[in-house]
């Protein structure tokens, strides 16, 4: 489906098609206009303030690298998506690495680090969120987090619609799992 | 879509992106996007690409020649910042280039199957994927072929590198080094001389005096490599061999040289023949070149104070990050006597720093490196509080300025600007002028910035882009670098019944052929007043048992012709060109057994200070002459011979010397 482009799409094309072609003024601007949605997917993916930071530079460090290699072919968005997730799948394998060095200096720094989520629901629901399977935890970000329809989390994604009402689907049905057993214990 | 238990996932917000953090991740896209746009023009060969970073060097060589910028010379102000630029991105790339480096370490292996944006080739990608790195050179398409000159000598020399390349990563590597380093020979040299850099990169080879008894090159040094070994060791990594360029480590650090009593001769130089403290059966030959210093006198003190705007909008890197650095090279320049003072206003504007001698620098630079951005802007408290500082310093008949940097949003508030263009202007007639350097674009209020700083007898520079920045450097900071000869060259001659071998120490990016020493069409450095230069070979006797090249047996004896000076070490030739004359003119000096000093610690404590610096970049490149002297005599040498050292480089430089030695025997 190819829905007519709006303005900041049109907006976000021009920029994106003048930085690949070096021109570094358009390159500052897109980077400057899309920090907030790649720190904001950031957050979401991993919970914590730091490493939400930390992935949104990695991600502009790849994005300078390799934005002359857009060519257009999918919307700027689509592909900056692509990054992020990537950017955050690598950030979650040095965590697991981390993690694992911890625990050999004590329990200590893994309760540091066990998150900003504190005593409100949707934060602790946003927690279950991140321990789904990564495309479900995906398609919810951008669904809930972004509020997307599930057309747009498609386009993002690469798959179809239908794809992502299944991802959908199958998160709500694990999360509501996850709250009954939270339930029962406390 | 119907609503459910789960839109209270919709209603948790997101914080907000830290303001700090998003301008580091600016300023890292920013460098990573200029780093990559070096590498995509590299590997094509292209002059176009070369003469990008000689421009870069160009800048950072003229602003580093500290003595050159005249403090009263208000455009010698602006073209510092501007120097920061320069030297703000050239760390930038290099970091980045290096932090890429890394971060393929890291995500080498399990998962290389994994969606990934597509990424333009680099440099240290080369390096790191060997055969895989010989395709992708393989696919860039040829240089195009033009008719003449460099392009195509540089072709045919790397035509058999190329052929070799399935042979794996080491020809790689050295492809791809002329993309790793920013310097350059003159292009009119990318003859025999160049090919011989392409194939033994770096590094210059040993040589038969007997078969290459002229050795050339060109003055023209800066000391960018300095930095930026001096900044991969702080952050706890061994410098890129490739980005260590020994002459450039040398000629950082000032000596103290014998230098001309008049104008009339622009060059002394002072030649000592010393043992190597790494070799005991070589020598060095030290050539010293001071050049004819301006009289100080006409450099009065100054005093100083930075007005720094932190408001909010002061977030992105072109602005506070380059400022910081900006000013930090200005404070380079200053004197010891000078004061500093520094005053931020954001919000409400408070003293940051209390007027400061130089000699204290250490404490300016803390002051500097505190500075955030946050918060409104109220400029006119500031201001006020900038004349008050600048008043309590106040140096009669010296240089008594105001640098406000800012990016235009000044006048948050109630004053307007005809109330301070006021001020300004009744506070020049009390002697302290206001410059304004604006940062950064979009938010620029440039007609007041110029109003200001044309009330307050001072200059507005606008520094966002490099392109304004090298107009600006033009225009303004010309008139205040006083060249005192341009196109240098030294040319050595060494006597075979004395010398068998000799090798110079760095200056490999710039080698002359040796006919172009006469030729006045080719271009080489300049020198600046006060410049110093030193050049270092190690020398092997005659009867040395050190000596790595055999005699050839059909060679002819030529002790007859030299017999006249058999004294003779060597002769050494400068050529220059007084400013603004077309034909050259020469100074001569034999190097004889008064030259030689029978033991190392004959010799000046500058001398052999250099000789260690020398030592230290040498083995940061992993030259084989240095590789059994240890990290331990360099430091030896070079706390021995550490003087006055009135700013601190020569304690930093042991500093370095000792991080290396931790760096290497950690690996």
């Amino acid at each position: 489906m190819m829905a007519p482009m709006t303005e900041e799409e049109v907006c976000d094309a021009a920029l994106a098609r003048d930085a690949a072609g070096g021109d570094r003024a358009a390159f500052a601007a897109l980077v400057e206009r899309h920090y907030g949605f790649v720190f904001r997917l950031a957050w979401r993916l991993t919970g914590h303030r730091a490493d939400a930071e930390d992935i949104a530079q990695e991600v502009c460090a790849r994005l300078g690298r390799s934005i002359r290699t857009y060519r257009g072919g999918s919307a700027f968005t689509t592909w900056l998506y692509a990054i992020v997730v990537n950017a955050a799948h690598d950030c979650g394998r040095r965590a697991a690495r981390e993690a694992a060095n911890a625990s050999a200096w004590g329990a200590q720094v893994l309760i540091e680090a066990a998150g900003e989520a504190g005593e409100d629901p949707a934060e602790a629901l946003w927690a279950a969120v991140r321990e789904l399977p990564a495309k479900q935890r995906e398609a919810v970000t951008l669904v809930y987090g972004e509020g997307m329809n599930h057309a747009g989390a498609a386009e993002l994604m690469g798959c179809s619609e239908a794809t992502v009402s299944w991802h959908v689907h199958e998160a709500k049905k694990r999360l509501r799992r996850i709250a009954a057993v939270g339930e029962v214990r406390s | 879509m119907t609503n459910d238990e789960f839109d209270i996932l919709r209603d948790a917000k997101t914080p907000a992106p830290d303001g700090a953090a998003k301008a580091r991740a600016l300023a890292t896209a920013m460098a990573a996007f200029d780093a990559a746009e070096k590498s995509a023009a590299a590997p094509q060969g292209s002059a176009a690409g070369l003469r990008l970073t000689d421009r870069t060097i160009r800048f950072w060589r003229e602003m580093m020649q500290k003595k050159l910028v005249a403090m009263p010379a208000l455009a010698g102000l602006v073209a510092l910042p501007v120097a920061g630029y320069v030297g703000w991105q050239v760390m930038e790339e290099f970091r980045a280039a290096r932090m890429y480096a890394d971060a393929l370490v890291e995500t080498e292996a399990p998962e290389r199957g994994r969606v990934e944006a597509p990424q333009a080739p680099t440099a240290p990608a080369m390096e790191e994927s060997g055969s895989g790195a010989a395709d992708t050179l393989a696919a860039q398409p040829a240089p195009a072929p033009q008719p003449d000159g460099p392009a195509v000598l540089l072709n045919r020399t790397t035509q058999p590198a190329a052929r070799d390349l399935q042979g794996g990563g080491a020809l790689a590597k050295r492809m791809a080094v002329p993309t790793a380093r920013p310097g350059v020979a003159p292009e009119p040299s990318i003859t025999r001389e160049d090919r011989e850099r392409f194939e033994r990169f770096g590094t210059n080879p040993v040589r038969s005096a007997l078969e290459n008894p002229v050795s050339t090159f060109s003055i023209d040094v800066d000391t960018a490599s300095y930095s930026f070994v001096r900044r991969s060791l702080k952050e706890g990594v061994l410098p890129e061999r490739d980005s260590v360029r020994v002459e450039e480590m040398i000629n950082y650090f000032p000596y103290d040289w014998p230098g001309p009593q008049s104008a009339d001769a622009p060059f002394n130089t002072t030649v000592t023949v010393m043992p190597t403290p790494w070799n005991a059966d070589t020598r060095l030959m030290h050539v010293a070149i001071k050049g004819y210093e301006v009289k100080p006198a006409e450099k009065p003190r100054s005093n100083l104070v930075f007005l720094i705007d932190t408001s909010g909008s002061m977030h992105s890197p072109d602005k506070l990050p380059l400022l910081k650095t900006s000013f930090r090279l200005l404070v380079d320049q200053l004197g010891a006597e000078d004061t500093v003072s520094i005053v931020s206003y954001a919000g409400s504007a408070g003293t940051v720093l209390e007027p400061t001698k130089v000699a204290d620098k250490a404490k300016i630079l803390a002051a500097l490196d505190r500075l955030e951005a946050g918060g409104g802007t109220a400029g006119e408290a500031g201001i006020e509080e900038a004349y008050r500082l600048a008043g309590e310093s106040f140096v009669e008949g010296g240089v008594n300025r105001i640098l406000l940097a800012t990016d235009g949003d000044f006048n948050v508030g109630q004053t307007d600007d005809e109330a301070l263009k006021r001020l300004v202007e009744e506070r020049r007639k009390g002697g302290v002028f206001l410059s304004v350097l604006g940062f950064g674009r979009g938010n620029l209020n440039d007609a007041m910035m110029q109003a200001i700083a044309q009330n307050g007898n001072g200059v507005a520079a606008y520094i966002d882009t490099l392109a304004e920045a090298e107009k600006v450097l033009v225009e303004e900071a010309s008139s205040s670098l006083f060249t005192i000869a341009s196109d240098v060259k030294v040319q050595v001659e060494f006597n075979p019944a004395r010398v068998a071998e000799y090798r110079l120490i760095g200056y490999e990016t710039r080698a002359l052929a040796r006919e172009d020493f006469n030729n006045d069409k080719v271009d080489a450095g300049d020198i600046g007043s006060g410049h110093t230069v030193t050049a270092i070979y190690e020398i092997v006797p005659a009867d040395s048992p050190a000596r790595m090249i055999d005699d050839l047996r059909y060679g002819e004896a030529r002790e007859s012709e030299s017999v006249a000076k058999a004294d003779e070490y060597a002769f050494v030739k400068l050529r220059y060109k007084a400013p603004g004359e077309a034909a050259s003119r020469l100074i001569e000096t034999p190097v004889t057994d008064g030259n030689a000093v029978p033991a190392f610690a004959g010799a000046s404590e500058d001398a052999r200070f250099s000789v260690a610096v020398a030592a230290f970049g040498q083995k940061l490149r992993g030259t084989d002459a240095v590789a059994d002297y240890g990290y331990d005599g360099i430091m030896e040498i070079a706390a021995a011979a550490r003087g006055a050292d009135p700013f601190g480089y020569r304690a930093e430089f042991l500093s370095l010397v000792r991080l290396a030695a931790a760096l290497e025997g950690g690996r």
